[in-house]
Order: C-alpha cells, then structure tokens, then sequence
C-alpha cells in the first residue's frame, strides 16, 4: 500500500515570519513518481471562494519509490494564520506526489505570536 | 464559530458528492461519447451545473481526454484577451474544452467558439438554457436533494435542520449555493 508522510522536525507546528520549516517527507509508493514536491502554502477557508497561494517549494528531481528525504522551507513575512465566523486564513505544508498520485499535509501557524490570530 | 470549522465552509460543500437523478456515471458517459463529447449541462444557479462538470473532469482523463477550462460569470463575462486562441491554437485531437457559463458569452463569440473547437476531442458546456449544444442533463433541484446534502455535511443535526428544509429552499427559488450560503451563517453565528 503507497504511503507519503511529512513530519516537521521537533514536532514544531507555530512559526514566525522568517522562520525555515525543516523536517522530513518520507514515502512507499508503488513506483517512482513522475514528480514529488513539498509546499508550504496557506488558503482561505469560509463562506466565499477559496483562494490558495504556495509561498514555497522543494523539488525531489529523481525519486525513488521508496525513500526519506529533508525540506527545508523559509516563511514569509505574511499573511498570518487568522480566523473569523466569515473568514480563516489557513497554513500547511504538502507533500504531492505525481504518477503515482499521494498526498500528505500538515497543518501550521504563522504569526509573530505563534498562535492563530482570532478576529 | 470560526470559519474553518463551519460544517457548510466552501471547501466542505465543494467536496460533497455529486448526486446523479435518473442515471449513472456509465450512462452519462456513454451519452457524452454518443455525442461527440460536444454537449451541454443545463440548469438553472445553484442546480449543480458546474460541480457536474468538475466531476466529468477526472472521468474525462480515464478515457485519457485531457480537460481544458475556460469561465465566465455575470461578473466577467468576457474571457481574458488572448485565452481563447491560445487555447484554440494548440487543441489537439485529445483535448476537451470544459467551459462554464458558456450561455453568459455574447452570441458572435460563442459561434465562433463552436465553430473553431471542433477539430479538439470535445466542447462541453453549462448553460442557463437549452439550445447551445445537445443537452447531456438537465440538473434540477429539490427539497429532498437540499435535505441530503445537508445531512451528508452535518449528520448528527440533519433531525434538527430538516423542517428548515423545505422554506429555505423556497426562500432561495431551488438555489442550493444560496441555501448553503445560509446555512453556513445560520452556523456562523454559533
């Protein structure tokens, strides 16, 4: 059975603006994929349309099938992970793989507090 | 309640199923070949037009037809300059155009558009109206429908919400976005 996974080093899930997300993406899939990328990304969640906008990107050209390798991903100066009742601007990181299709994400903050910004 | 967590967010009622009335994924697709893969979904907003045609999408590439999307709304009813022939320019023998609103696109440009997709694999629509391109469905909409979906995204309160059911979809004239929409507030406010 084809597996991805991402794990942040230290367990660590509250980033600062500048901070560098680092940690390992890990996976068993059936064959080498065609492409394999980890993102760290935020989208909106709500009431109206999404929007999604990746703020950075490691490539794996070659992979494996079966293999572990490290990401290292810088966070930007913003937007801040926020919520509201209309509104929530949400971070995480992804693993994707193609051809084999996998998927993997992890859920983060960003702020300068490291806590989600309540509307 | 904060948005992420509302059971009716945009994301959660993007994701729910697709309910075909009357006939079955084989059948639909069977009809859309019968047709040349040239045809529309018609309905009225909020009747499931466009979230039928994202579903064709992956089916499409089963039968390795590669699916290319053009949109206009009553906000843009044009499409950005340039898209089109781009589009037209590299359309081969395995690429479907999968355009929605096509009924929102002013009459000359959609002839056109018609006329010079016809060397792609496929043009399928959706449209306020028949007439574009032969029908492949008519989506409609009703209270028992609004009532599944609205237990598909919050079963444990659909017993609660149900005599809502039928006023809000009056309300919202069969306009499932709409009655979402306000179920998404109704939650909001918790």
């Amino acid at each position: 059975m084809s597996s991805l996974k991402l794990e942040i080093r230290d367990g660590q899930t509250a980033f600062r603006p500048g901070d560098e997300v680092v940690g390992t993406a890990s996976w068993q899939l059936e064959r080498a994929p065609r492409e394999l990328e980890v993102r760290l990304f935020w989208r909106t969640e709500g009431k109206g349309t999404q929007d999604v906008h990746i703020a950075d990107t490691v490539r794996y050209a070659d992979a494996a099938a079966s293999e572990q390798r490290e990401f290292l991903l810088v966070v930007p100066r913003g937007p801040f992970s926020f919520s509201g009742s209309l509104i929530s601007l949400i971070w995480a990181i992804e693993a994707v793989a193609t051809h084999p299709a996998a998927t993997a994400r992890a859920g983060i903050v960003v702020s300068p507090t490291g806590a989600e910004i309540e509307l | 309640m904060k948005a992420r967590e509302n059971p009716f967010r945009t994301e959660r009622v993007h994701a729910v199923r697709f309910r075909l009335a009357g006939t079955t994924w084989g059948e639909l697709m069977g009809r859309l070949a019968s047709l040349g893969h040239r045809a529309a979904i018609v309905g009225p907003d909020g009747s499931g037009k466009t979230t039928l045609l994202e579903r064709l999408e992956p089916r499409l590439a089963d039968a390795g037809l590669t699916a290319h999307w053009l949109h206009v709304s009553n906000e843009r009813r044009r499409l950005p300059k340039g898209t089109l022939a781009r589009l037209l320019a590299r359309l081969g023998d395995r690429d479907v155009i999968l355009f929605d609103g096509a009924d929102l696109m002013g009459a000359l440009a959609w002839r056109r558009l018609r006329r010079r997709s016809t060397h792609g694999a496929g043009l399928i629509v959706t449209s306020h109206r028949p007439g574009l391109l032969p029908t492949l469905l008519e989506c409609r909409t009703t209270p028992e429908l609004l009532a599944d979906i609205v237990a598909e995204l919050v079963p444990g309160q659909i017993a609660e919400l149900r005599p809502r059911i039928p006023a809000l979809f009056e309300k919202h004239g069969g306009d499932l976005r709409l009655a979402l929409r306000e179920l998404y507030d109704l939650y909001a406010e918790r």
